[in-house]
């Protein structure tokens, strides 16, 4: 701490304004500064050791069982714990097509609403409705697997799936008996849980973008959905992009809610409205019988699995589209 | 008759109290010149009607315990229809117990004793050498505490309630072999002509299971085609062949796929086909009977099994003209040596009351009350609860 006499100030006047200056010509801020600094090395070097050690544990732990099946167990075709086979290929494949379903679903709705909710509705509207979207992200998704297999699967089974199966063309992809727990019910499930945050940080997103982007498509002639089209979603991108990024982690990683619609069906499945098994299915189910040794080994090598897989999908999706971005991003892009 | 949970702090005065009710009714009786057996001395009438005693294990001393404990419990959850009446009828007549039981499956229960972060845990299979060796308490007692069955359960409409099925058709409904009730062999072993033409929708448990384990059990013991399907004569308490049909979890998950989806068959705890109202199959047992799954063909089949323990534990397939064929006792493991011993005590007389009066709970919900020397062993079993020290819990 600095004297006054150090200082040169001033005969010491009376008044908070000239203690408050005293205070931080004193210190000049340098303790502050130091505790502050300190502060964030700690959190951050204390965020980054607790994902390194979760990342150490499970590669330490889903050792033993790659060891065992070799790294044939990231593709193996034959999740099968009765008889002591494990082979992840399937449920990656399963994981893979339920996510990709639950997007085609999810990314044209949550933009669509998105979109409205922040061009198009009358302010009226747009305030209860985005409140109604965000209370859906507060349900519990096992509430949601739940009300999937108690009110979904009955409806899919005996009137969506069988639909769907007669459509001329389309018909193909859901052909098959309709059990009701399948893939395109599960997939369904992952986008009710993921469509709040679709909406919402598109929405933000699409906010972000400067009103003259819309302005000027208006002037040159534009309609508003031309507008919104042509002018504000191409300009949000990004926004969108992590959007997308977010449901697609969020799908890839749902467990519980999947174990209860998807049936739980270890093989490649044959339709779309067919059972079928993913990652997280299958470490539901599976982890408290898991023999110790290679049952949990290979339970947890599973989840191995899934973080790499996510990664995996994050990095391509992101390397895609800024591989296909011709045009530079306009202020909007600062959102990243 | 006094109800001894209504009385709190047991004194000499309640004691001479209870001795002259006693001594009166002796009287009575005398007095009516009734030629019953002199009963005994006036200290055991005593007890008769009033229990002190933490340490003795009866029907009248089974709700006295030291002080207030709330015992946690995990494990199957085929048991929790039985297991939640008994436990709340505990819970009334001693209100010093609480008792939570978590009905996430065998394989939770199993997991949790083992780590001791229960008190007690309950499987449908007893557990292995392997697991026993597992456990961080020290040695696990294995006490049987019901008798249930599993019934295999369809929802078909136009299929006749008990159809007749046998090993071989229930093998190939669950291998995919069979796809649609009105196939030739589910209509030549049930004798039904008239079937209708709905496909068949199976469903099994896709967590571990005792139903599972026992339902294999009786496929491998009865067709050799499940036999060469699965590849092992062994059975598993993961389903074998996952890829037939759909998984669901729990007993729950399976009722609630039955109830809802038409020309769905599956197999559940009975107990909880009996709370759903379910139509069952009639099984082919070991003596060439047909034989639906009610409470007395259950109790049959735990009534053959003449020298049951925790590593001779299988009632599947049992002989006899009345057995139902996949019947399995349920199996609550507790640490013998006990860290605490009020949770001792109470775990102690809560098991001997299940073990004993809460039997009479059992055909009601779609359970078989123990055979004799079922109870006997369980109760054998419970005095061998022990304190931290070594030194037995119970005096009698």
């Amino acid at each position: 701490m600095i004297p006054d006499a150090a200082l040169r100030l001033p005969p010491r006047a009376g008044g908070q304004a000239s203690r408050v200056r005293r205070a931080v010509l004193r210190n000049r801020g340098r303790a502050g500064e130091r505790a502050y600094t300190a502060l964030r090395w700690v959190g951050a070097g204390l965020f980054g050791a607790v994902v390194v050690a979760l990342l150490l544990s499970i590669a330490g732990d889903s050792g033993q069982a790659l060891l065992h099946s070799g790294i044939g167990f990231l593709w193996s075709g034959t999740w099968n714990p009765a008889a002591g086979q494990y082979g992840a290929g399937i449920l990656v494949v399963g994981t893979l097509l339920t996510t990709a379903v639950a997007m085609v679903i999810v990314v044209p709705i949550g933009l669509g609403t998105a979109a409205f909710l922040s061009e198009l509705a009358p302010r009226w509207l747009a305030a209860p409705l985005s409140t109604l979207i965000g209370l859906l992200a507060a349900v519990a998704s096992i509430v949601v697997g739940l009300w999937g297999l108690i009110v979904l699967t009955p409806i899919f089974a005996n009137q969506v799936e069988p639909f769907l199966a007669s459509m001329p063309v389309l018909g193909w992809l859901f052909r098959g008996e309709a059990y009701g727990p399948s893939v395109l019910l599960a997939s369904v499930v992952l986008a009710v849980m993921t469509l709040p945050t679709m909406v919402a940080l598109s929405r933000t997103a699409l906010a972000g973008v400067p009103v003259a982007d819309r302005e000027a498509a208006l002037a040159l002639g534009a309609t508003r959905w031309q507008a919104v089209r042509r002018a504000v979603i191409p300009a949000a991108r990004s926004g969108i992009q992590a959007a997308v990024t977010l449901a697609i982690g969020r799908a890839m990683g749902e467990s519980i809610a999947v174990a209860m619609v998807i049936g739980n069906r270890p093989a490649i499945p044959a339709s779309l409205t067919a059972p079928g098994a993913t990652l997280g299915s299958a470490i539901v189910n599976q982890f408290a019988e898991a023999t110790p040794g290679i049952g949990t080994s290979s339970v947890i090598a599973l989840g191995a699995v899934l973080l790499l897989l996510t990664v995996a999908v994050n990095a391509g999706g992101q390397a895609l589209l800024r591989r296909g971005r011709a045009i530079p991003v306009s202020t909007a892009g600062a959102l990243r | 008759m006094i109800t001894l949970s209504s009385v709190r702090g047991w004194n000499d005065r309640g004691r001479r109290l209870s001795a002259l009710v006693g001594l009166a009714l002796l009287g009575v009786v005398a007095a009516c010149g009734t030629s019953s057996t002199p009963t005994a001395k006036p200290s055991a009438a005593a007890d008769a009607s009033s229990c002190t005693s933490t340490t003795v294990l009866s029907a009248t001393c089974d709700i006295t315990t030291p002080s207030a404990v709330t015992l946690t419990g995990a494990g199957a959850n085929s048991i929790e229809p039985f297991f939640e009446t008994v436990f709340y009828e505990y819970s009334q007549k001693d209100p010093k117990t609480t008792v939570t039981y978590s009905p996430a499956g065998s394989s939770v229960g199993v997991t949790d004793i083992q780590q001791a972060t229960v008190d007690f845990g309950d499987s449908e299979i007893p557990m292995t050498s392997a697991q026993l060796a597992a456990a961080t308490g020290g040695t696990i007692l294995q006490i049987p505490v019901d008798l249930g069955g599993v019934a295999i359960s369809y929802n078909a409409a136009g299929v006749p309630a008990n159809l007749k099925l046998n090993g071989p058709t229930l093998a190939g409904i669950f291998d995919g072999t069979i796809t649609n009730w009105d196939s030739p062999q589910i209509a030549t072993v049930s004798g039904v002509s008239d079937l209708p033409n709905l496909p068949i929708k199976p469903v099994h448990r896709a967590d571990a299971s005792g139903p599972g384990y026992d339902l294999d059990q009786y496929l491998i013991d009865t067709s050799p085609a499940w036999v060469s399907a699965i590849a092992t004569s062994t059975s598993s308490r993961t389903w074998p062949l996952a890829t037939v049909g759909v998984g669901e979890q729990l007993n729950t998950g399976v009722a609630t796929y039955i109830s809802q989806t038409s020309g769905s068959i599956g197999f559940v705890e009975y107990g909880y086909a009996l709370q759903n109202g379910f139509v069952n199959a009639a099984l082919l047992n070991a003596a060439g009977s047909y034989v639906a799954p009610t409470e007395q063909s259950i109790a049959l089949a735990g009534a053959q099994a003449t020298s049951v323990s925790a590593t001779d534990f299988n009632v599947v397939n049992e002989p006899g003209s009345g057995t139902y064929p996949i019947a399995n006792f349920s199996w609550t493991l507790v640490y013998q040596k006990q860290a605490d011993t009020t949770t001792g005590i109470a775990l102690g007389k809560l098991l001997d009351w299940v073990v004993t009066s809460g039997q009479q709970d059992a055909e009601a919900l779609g359970y078989a009350p123990l055979p004799a020397n079922v109870a006997s062993l369980a109760q054998t079993t419970i005095r061998e609860l022990e304190s931290s020290a070594g030194t037995p819990l119970f005096t009698s």
